[in-house]
């Protein structure tokens, strides 16, 4: 018998046909959150709206410290004073960052305040300086500012509104609480909508159609009148801070109900999967399977939709503050701001006090490229 | 400024002739002659009183011509009632002076206060054509004053002395005579009023819906048609003078509404039968139709900077003066300033009737409300919102009136926070919270909830600039602004601790106007309207005033009401004046803040400055604008 049955010496590889590159085994062996991240990766535009929310999230936390001003200072010798200009060169010569500073004139004849840069007063800016005390987190009692005005100078890049306040400053902190209600609002809004969502995907029957009909009732509102009628409710004595709690919980209460219906329908589509059935002859109860099998299988739809509706948050606290309903000065947010600024006089004379729109927009165009990202990334396998 | 006003007054003065020459020629209204030469119209000589009034114009005033259209803006329906308020054709009516001349009255006589005898001018007519004559007063008096459906709460409060009606005696066609046992002063000034008293309505229009004149099918039909509860209710709704809104009903105005409401657009045509002329025997008004346009109030001073308005001074205000003035050439009108009459621009009314107990008790005190009043920084309001062109003031009557003491104006109007604090302390509220808010003797912080009917930003940064000095007290101040109806019925029910609104309306009165506004005489007074309420309801409803100084400002009313000739009426003033400014009942913050009047450049007769006000002036009222004319 000849032996010519080969058999080879070198050792079995039995992927040596199908051989993975190492970019190939890495993407395969990769968990579900490094393919989100990889994929966001690659939408650029998400990517840098990433950023600037990030920058201003960021922002929110150091409020006092980038505002040069308290956003309650008055300056009432610079009512109404116009941006100033922010110079590096005087008369050719590099002198880092400052303003001219202002001439103040009262025209007796149309009664304008009158301001005109005065290239005579170079007022340079100063950095990591104290300014006006303030209470960082209303903890601890400081006065160190990122920038200020040369000593006992003026320095109003957005310029000021009626009473001599700086726009900058407000804006920054306006920020604070604009951006806040929006994180805030998801929150509790997430929290109901996983919650009843959650309950009427998982039972059914009953259950679900109680549920369903009451987010129908509530969707069948006309948004703005209920946000009226809820924001009237909220007593005048509240502290600023309270007002702006109650204010984050009503846009929260009327906007869970999108969510809860997208929940249920992605629960009602995987409690019919074969590993759900299993679980459930193992013995395993409802929040577990929930908690366990379920909510993993959807969580990223969840965080991509739960972005996209932040943007609706912040433009609801805007409206309501806008309409005189929502948040109440001395509390300042962007939608405070803009209320203020609704008048002739602002549109022909003082068109500074509109630039609170602009973060307004920049915001909402940031998150919704990023959710639109997000939203892309969220189902790798695809 | 005030001194300039009164000698412009004086110079250019309409005066009023109570005779007209006989062989007088009027001249046909261009807009009327068709209408004549077609005979729908008698020609104006039929048309007019045969002794009409005659307005001279002098000084800056001229003669005009007829024709064009006058624009007005307004920001509620109901603004159209303002059309009784310019055109102020009254049967006595303030002139230039303020001094009261028989309007569309021939002639008026008062024997000892209390004897009133009207004459009327022979062939007067109303707007329709009909003749008014004495039956217009006795249809009011008789069927409508004194109807018990029609008026089941009984005479107006002007016509009741001492709880008794007056004698109403018809002499002849032109003759009249209202005859009270004791001197009524208040009659006169209530029919020059901007909103006036009515004695008369044209009985041969409106007895088609009383119940007298018809039988109770026809008027239960006429009923069932308008929808409204009874006859009262029609007779009502068809005989508003005042609101103007109903075009049909006859009236004495030199302009009548066309438009029947709701509308956006209202247009007033010329009252062919108005009762005066100018020298050159041209009948007035020179203007043929006043168009009223109703948009937003937020928008009127946009509308008025494009030159949409021709003569416009409501719903504008200081700041918006930069804009309207930037706005003159393109909408070719020119922005004057006059001075504003209300007493204080703004004032504080801390709710003596309020519900809250402890609060009440503490408002009571006059300590109090002198301690809040001295913490409010009027220079800086002034400084920051009115250019500094104001002045610090009490709720008072204004500098260059005849009644006007420094020492009302600057009683209490002066900023002294230490002072503010020490009487504080001394009140018992020595107390404080973590925040360093004053505890009240319940041991609840001193935080105020002050009501406004919240109309624009003014009024907000007024109050934020209080809030800021008053926190230096320790004293809370929340704001709460609602629509102006609800923030009434707040103010009335006691619900509101203290309440911002315009000061008193009349800065500028004489002895011989009614001292009402110092007194508790009406709900609408902020600071006690539950006391103002039970005068007005005759002990009714409301309260009665149960501290020493206000039962004082009341029977000072009462003996002024009593009293006769204008120096014993301008010691009561005094009296009046003093008790109020010394007790601070409401807090009166800036005086003096003049009001920006856009007027068409070709637009004549409008006065360079005058006086802007609700009462005496009736806004333009008593300049006249049936004397303005377009060139």
């Amino acid at each position: 018998m000849r032996d010519d049955h080969y058999v080879s010496e070198a050792p079995f590889d039995p992927q040596s046909i199908e051989k993975l590159s190492e970019g190939q085994e890495k993407f395969f062996l990769a968990s579900r959150k490094k393919l989100i991240w990889w994929k966001l990766k690659r939408h650029k535009l998400a990517v840098w709206s990433g950023i600037i929310l990030l920058l201003m999230y960021g922002s929110t936390l150091i409020s006092e410290f980038i505002s040069p001003y308290n956003y309650q200072s008055r300056h009432t010798d610079h009512i109404y004073s116009p941006p100033q200009r922010l110079h590096f060169f005087h008369e050719g010569e590099f002198i880092g960052p400052f303003v001219y500073g202002n001439d103040y004139h009262l025209n007796m004849d149309n009664l304008k305040r009158e301001y005109t840069p005065n290239p005579e007063k170079v007022e340079k800016i100063r950095f990591f300086c104290s300014g006006d005390s303030y209470e960082f987190w209303g903890l601890v009692k400081a006065d160190f500012h990122f920038f200020c005005p040369a000593e006992g100078k003026t320095l109003f890049l957005f310029g000021t509104d009626r009473l001599g306040r700086d726009m900058f400053s407000r804006i920054v902190y306006g920020a604070r609480i604009s951006l806040l209600i929006g994180l805030g609002g998801i929150v509790v809004s997430l929290f109901l909508g996983l919650l009843f969502g959650g309950l009427a995907g998982y039972y059914g029957g009953w259950v679900d159609s109680v549920i369903q009909r009451m987010t129908e009732i509530i969707r069948s509102f006309p948004e703005l009148p209920l946000w009226m009628a809820l924001s009237a409710i909220l007593p005048v004595t509240w502290s600023p801070l309270l007002v702006f709690f109650g204010i984050t919980v009503i846009l929260a209460l009327l906007d869970w109900t999108g969510l809860a219906r997208s929940v249920r329908s992605k629960l009602l589509a995987l409690r019919e999967e074969d590993y759900c059935t299993a679980a459930r002859l193992m013995g395993a109860p409802p929040g577990r399977i929930i908690k366990k099998h379920l909510l993993p299988g959807f969580s990223s739809h969840i965080i991509a939709s739960a972005t996209l509706s932040i943007p609706g948050m912040i433009l609801g606290e805007t409206a309501l503050s806008f309409l005189g309903l929502g948040l109440r000065p001395p509390i300042t947010s962007w939608g405070v701001l803009l209320n203020e600024a609704q008048n002739i006089n602002v549109v022909a004379l003082y068109p500074w006090l509109i630039l609170p729109v602009l973060p307004v927009v920049v915001i909402i165009l940031a998150f919704n490229f990023f959710g639109d990202g997000l939203r892309d990334a969220a189902d790798p396998y695809k | 400024m005030n001194k300039l006003i009164r000698l412009n007054i004086l110079l250019i003065s309409i005066a009023i002739l109570g005779i007209a020459p006989s062989s007088w020629a009027y001249s046909e209204p261009d807009s009327l002659k068709e209408l004549v030469a077609e005979k729908q119209l008698p020609p104006v000589s039929e048309r007019l009183p045969s002794e009409p009034s005659v307005v001279t114009l002098e000084g800056e005033r001229t003669p005009g011509r007829y024709g064009g259209t006058l624009r007005l803006l307004m920001g509620k329906k109901k603004d159209i009632r303002l059309m009784t308020v310019y055109s102020y054709a009254r049967l006595v009516a303030f002139d230039q002076d303020l001094e009261m001349k028989p309007d569309i009255l021939l002639d008026f006589d008062v024997k000892d206060g209390r004897v009133f005898t009207f004459t009327l001018r022979k062939g007067h007519r109303w707007s329709d054509g009909e003749p008014f004559t004495s039956e217009a007063f006795r249809y009011y008096w008789e069927d409508v004053l004194n109807n018990e459906e029609l008026h089941p709460f009984g005479l107006p409060r002007e016509l009741v002395v001492d709880g008794q009606p007056p004698v109403f005696t018809v002499i002849d066609d032109q003759t009249i005579r209202y005859e009270w046992d004791v001197p009524n002063p208040f009659l006169l000034p209530a029919l020059a009023a901007p909103r006036p008293l009515y004695l008369y309505a044209p009985g041969h229009y409106l007895q088609q819906f009383h119940a007298r004149y018809n039988d109770p099918e026809v008027i239960a039909a006429k009923v069932e048609e308008a929808g409204t509860r009874n006859w009262a209710g029609l007779h009502h709704r068809r005989n508003h003078p005042y609101k103007n809104d109903n075009p049909a009903l006859p009236i004495l105005q030199p302009w009548v509404n066309s438009t029947k409401p709701p509308a956006e657009r209202y247009v007033f045509k010329r009252n062919p039968y108005f009762h005066r002329v100018d020298t050159n025997g041209l009948q007035l008004p020179y203007i043929d139709t006043v168009s009223m346009q109703i948009t937003s109030s937020s928008l009127v001073a946009a509308k008025a900077g494009a030159g949409e308005a021709d003569l416009q001074g409501r719903y504008i205000r200081l700041d918006n003066y930069t804009f309207l003035k930037g706005g003159e050439e393109r909408g070719d009108y020119t922005l004057r300033l006059w001075q504003n009459g209300a007493g204080s621009q703004y004032a504080l009314y801390p709710n003596l009737n309020s519900n809250n107990p402890i609060w009440r008790e503490l408002v009571r005190q006059r300590e109090f409300r002198h301690a809040l009043s001295i913490g409010i920084n009027r220079h800086e309001i002034n400084q920051v919102i009115y250019f500094g062109l104001a002045e610090a003031t009490g709720n008072t009557v204004l500098p260059g009136c005849n009644l006007h003491t420094n020492a009302y104006q600057s009683s209490w109007s002066y900023f002294d926070l230490d002072t503010a604090n020490e009487m504080l302390d001394a009140l018992g509220l020595n107390q404080r919270d973590n925040r360093g808010i004053r505890l009240m003797k319940n041991g609840e912080p001193l935080e105020i909830i002050l009501h406004t009917a919240g109309e624009g930003t003014e009024e907000t940064d007024i109050l934020e600039l209080i809030g800021e000095s008053w926190r230096k007290l320790g004293i809370m101040l929340y704001v709460k602004a609602s629509q102006r109806e609800v923030f009434r019925e707040r103010v009335f029910s006691g619900d509101a601790m203290m309440a911002m609104f315009n000061g008193i309306d009349n800065g500028m009165p004489t002895g011989n106007m009614s001292p009402g506004e110092f007194a508790p005489i009406d709900q609408t007074q902020l600071q006690w309207p539950k006391w103002g309420q039970y005068f007005q309801t005759r002990k009714k409803v409301g309260e009665a005033p149960d501290i020493k100084e206000a039962q004082e400002l009341l029977a000072l009313y009462y003996q002024w009401s009593k009293s006769e000739g204008l120096e014993e009426r301008e010691a009561i003033w005094h009296k009046m004046l003093k008790i109020y400014s010394e007790e601070v009942f409401s807090i009166g913050l800036i005086c003096g803040v003049p009001q920006p009047v856009v007027v068409n450049n070709h637009l004549r007769n409008v006065p360079k400055e005058g006086l802007y006000s609700w009462t005496p002036t009736a806004f333009f009222g008593v300049y006249r604008p049936d004397t303005f004319w377009f060139e």
